[in-house]
């Protein structure tokens, strides 16, 4: 007979209710005043402990990241960070202070820089800096918070939470949380008697604190259609018909960027005039950029699931629930972790911009001393080996990529990155070593942070042209492909001119003449809409821009 | 090629061109009779500036100010208009040169020839202070003299680099000044006041607080602005021309009104401290809801005001 130990097997839930104990006096039921916060988290938490401290590129727990930077360092020290985004002073200040020790994460955005030096100075352990959706599976695997610090717009007294249009990681984080014997701790906007829909019910929440002020969303997915400029409408109008149209694209994701809000903003003028309305762009994940509006007023769009919300456009994705996903209430209802999956599984093409890409189309937004981190670009901009289901513009560029040589095609996804030749500052987008490839030295990291590896990206569009780099058979030509479309940088003046005129003859690199398009007929008249304002105008004034993006 | 869409047509028919986003030669264009202008020392003399090299700074060769003759309905006009894009419209030497120059041709004319002032600019360009400076004041010096001699000097107000510095005050000498609702005027621009007085005082990046500040319906409700109209050349020709014909003589009794109106202004508003303050004061209901009306709207709110500045 075996003997074996005597264990308990429920320590997790006995350490649950230990806490749960120790903070009972601050609670009357389930809510907890928001000038006890600190002393709430100084008696749940433990050294060591993991804690997502919600905060994404949008929505901040800002209430409980004050209150958590305010703690004790003698009681409350060497947390272990796992959170998606960081982006508050006080993200930064608890491993200033001594409270967070570790680190795992997916986006910085403004605090790269602190980011960088409190690496270089040993402030942060970092564990890895990952995409979205990788960091959420790791919640569910070796990286499941002990205490997740939520933020909803409302709650019951039950506990019940009204996440609003921006519900993003929440059901994600406390899923991962409270089925894992872990405290869930929220801080809301109002507590109110009735909900208009229940996006957390009330038995996975531990706590509730009625914030002095609604948390903080930040408007990132805005761009003003006043700062796109004639070259941005170039590279647009060749993304549309070089590969939009020759792929029969529907089902896509579009990052942030100008030369993207240009795509957006061409769908209902150029776009439409080139017969591509049905054919084109007809479901996404994307979180609601403004710049999509004319296009969806036109009727391009049958479809959008979000990741998150954004700024001023409740009021508009309300009234239009054939579009949007919305609840029984009326209201947008985001989800970060599915909409990352469908980017990731579902479209059939990522068109993003970046800042950086070297020789072998490898990309990076690092800069020497900036760790932006990575969001969701990655999984958006990757082709997902797992996927079993076929598309046309699938399999198109899978049969480009074999070169119609192997009995077993498989598809690709189209991974496009639309970039000018120089940045700002006219720093150039082409390099021939990534500055995260020096950070990575600089910081000991394991892995060079890199956006987009070189082998997922199938196009590369800038105002010189189109590089297809499906078409290409070997290193070289991918390297020439690439010097090919780099304009006057150093690495497009490095070319092989025989041999990129080799490759604009098979067609692997394509000149704005070669689409049937002149340059001078990219001007700003193309554009749906030129201002904030023509974009309220469109949605028949649904739309509330923030106070800076208005010019009136 | 076959394929190539006659985008170029599409643009040339547009009938909502905007002034905002219309270069300077493209506003003269579509304000004028067709085919009607005459440029004066065009980019063809290579007149640029004898500066902006010290500063390894590219120049142009209308130096971002375009001079000339042309006609209105028929009517005699001499036109002036600034390149927001070249240096923020900023004045230097040689554009300060071609509008006094213009200025006093039109005095000569003794009322023939009205001026309009296309103004899009942030003042003085700092790297030809002196000059700039210098050229400010002749400017004001050559309206006044022209205005004094029967000439009408109308001032169209709608471009992305506003109407700062040295232009807010070239535009408060003008005898009629029209602006669109992206019109910013003043002396002294936001992100100025931002560093000298702190973000406390004024968030210049806050552009809801820069246009209720500075913008166009706020500019025409006190009076700074005679005349506001919809963002399109079409309308500012329209403007231009009424307000050619209906610019106010200029005489003793124009100032001493003039003066009388600026001490009322001051002892009604001169308390508020924000713009909603104001328009409440003026017995607007909504005031929060003046920058989201519709141009049609806004300008029932307008006229409700019966005021006319025709004291200038």
């Amino acid at each position: 007979m075996i003997q074996t130990e005597v264990r308990s097997w429920d320590r997790q839930r006995t350490a649950r209710h230990e806490r749960l104990g120790r903070a009972a006096s601050l609670a009357k039921g389930k809510q907890v005043q928001a000038s006890d916060a600190t002393a709430l988290l100084e008696a749940l938490l433990q050294p060591g402990d993991r804690v997502c401290l919600e905060g994404d590129n949008q929505k901040q727990a800002d209430l409980l990241a004050r209150a958590l930077a305010a703690a004790d360092p003698a009681r409350v020290h060497d947390l272990h960070i796992v959170q998606s985004g960081i982006v508050l002073p006080e993200h930064l200040e608890i491993f200033e202070r001594g409270i967070a020790r570790k680190l795992d994460f997916s986006y910085s955005g403004p605090q790269g820089a602190s980011i960088a030096r409190a690496l270089n100075n040993g402030r942060i352990e970092l564990g890895a800096i990952h995409t979205y959706i990788e960091l959420f599976a790791r919640y569910y695997m070796d990286l499941t918070p002990h205490v997740a610090l939520i933020a909803a717009v409302q709650a019951d007294a039950q506990g019940n939470l009204y996440t609003g249009p921006n519900t993003e990681d929440t059901p994600t984080i406390v899923e991962a949380t409270a089925f894992k014997s872990g405290i869930v701790v929220a801080q809301v906007n109002r507590i109110v008697d009735r909900l208009p829909r229940v996006d957390i019910p009330g038995d996975q929440v531990d706590f509730i604190i009625e914030a002095d002020r609604p948390f903080y969303v930040e408007p990132l997915f805005t761009r003003d259609p006043a700062s796109i400029t004639e070259t941005q409408i170039l590279m647009a109008m060749m993304a549309i018909k070089g590969i939009y149209a020759e792929y029969g694209v529907k089902r896509l994701n579009h990052g942030i960027g100008f030369g993207t809000a240009a795509i957006e903003l061409l769908l209902p003028t150029f776009a439409e005039r080139l017969g591509l309305k049905g054919k084109i762009a007809t479901h996404w994940a994307l979180n609601p950029h403004p710049t999509l509006i004319p296009a969806i007023e036109s009727g391009w769009v049958e479809q959008i699931h979000c990741f998150g919300s954004e700024v001023g456009m409740d009021a508009y994705m309300a009234a239009r629930p054939d579009i949007y996903f919305t609840g029984r209430d009326g209201t947008l209802r985001s989800n970060r972790m599915m909409c990352q999956n469908a980017g990731l599984y579902a479209c059939d093409m990522f068109i993003g911009s970046t800042l950086q890409i070297d020789l072998d189309g490898n990309s990076s937004t690092v800069t020497p001393d900036r760790i932006a981190g990575f969001g969701g670009a990655p999984n958006m901009g990757a082709d997902a080996h797992g996927r079993r289901h076929a598309s046309d513009s699938w399999l198109k560029a899978g049969r480009e990529a074999s070169d119609g040589n192997i009995a077993m095609t498989r598809g690709r996804k189209l991974v496009v990155q639309i970039v000018e030749t120089f940045g700002a500052g006219m720093a150039p987008t082409f390099v021939e070593r990534l500055d995260s490839v020096a950070l990575a030295e600089k910081l000991q990291l394991e892995l060079v942070p890199v956006m987009i590896y070189g082998d997922d990206v199938t196009h590369i569009v800038t105002e010189e042209g189109i590089a297809n780099l499906l078409l290409c058979r070997t290193r070289e030509e991918r390297e020439q492909a690439i010097r090919g479309v780099a304009g006057y940088t150093e690495v497009g003046r490095g070319r092989d001119r025989a041999v990129v005129q080799k490759l604009r003859e098979r067609r692997v690199i394509r000149r704005p003449e070669d689409l049937g398009l002149n340059p001078l007929d990219a001007t700003r008249h193309l554009l749906a809409a030129r201002s904030i304002r023509d974009l309220v105008g469109w949605s028949k004034d649904l739309y509330r821009p923030p106070s800076k993006f208005r010019n009136w | 090629m076959s394929d190539s869409l006659p985008l170029a047509e599409v643009a040339g028919r547009d009938e909502t061109a905007s002034w905002y986003e219309a270069t300077a030669r493209e506003r003269i264009a579509g304000l004028l009779d067709a085919a009607s202008f005459v440029e004066f020392v065009p980019p063809t003399a290579r007149e640029t500036s004898p500066h902006l090299h010290l500063f390894d700074l590219p120049v142009a060769f209308d130096d971002g100010m375009i001079v000339g003759a042309g006609r209105l309905q028929g009517g005699c006009v001499l036109v002036a208009a600034q390149e927001g894009r070249f240096m923020g419209g900023t004045f230097g030497e040689i554009a300060g040169a071609k509008l006094v120059g213009l200025l006093r041709a039109a005095r000569e004319t003794g009322g023939g020839c009205a001026v309009l002032l296309l103004l899009d600019s942030g003042g003085v360009r700092l790297q030809e202070a002196n000059a700039g400076e210098i050229a400010v004041s002749e400017i004001i010096g050559a309206i006044l003299d022209a205005r004094a001699a029967g000439v009408a000097v109308v001032a169209l107000i709608g471009g992305r680099a506003g109407t700062f510095g040295g232009a807010g005050l070239i535009s408060a000498c003008c005898s009629h000044v029209v602006v669109s609702e992206q019109a910013r005027i003043s002396v002294t621009g936001p992100e100025v006041i931002e560093t000298n007085k702190g973000v406390e005082e004024f968030d210049s990046r806050d552009r809801a607080l820069v246009w209720r500040i500075t913008g166009g319906r706020t500019r025409v409700l006190l009076g700074i602005a005679d005349r506001i109209v919809s963002d399109r050349i079409e309308c500012f020709r329209e403007a231009a021309l009424q307000g050619v014909r209906q610019a106010p003589a200029f005489g003793l009794a124009t100032l001493v009104a003039e003066q009388r109106r600026l001490e009322q202004r001051l002892r009604t508003l001169g308390e508020c401290r924000d713009t909603p303050e104001i328009w409440r004061a003026m017995g607007i209901d909504e005031p929060g809801d003046v920058a989201d009306l519709g141009d049609e709207a806004f300008a029932a709110v307008v006229a409700g005001q019966g005021t006319r500045h025709d004291a200038r």
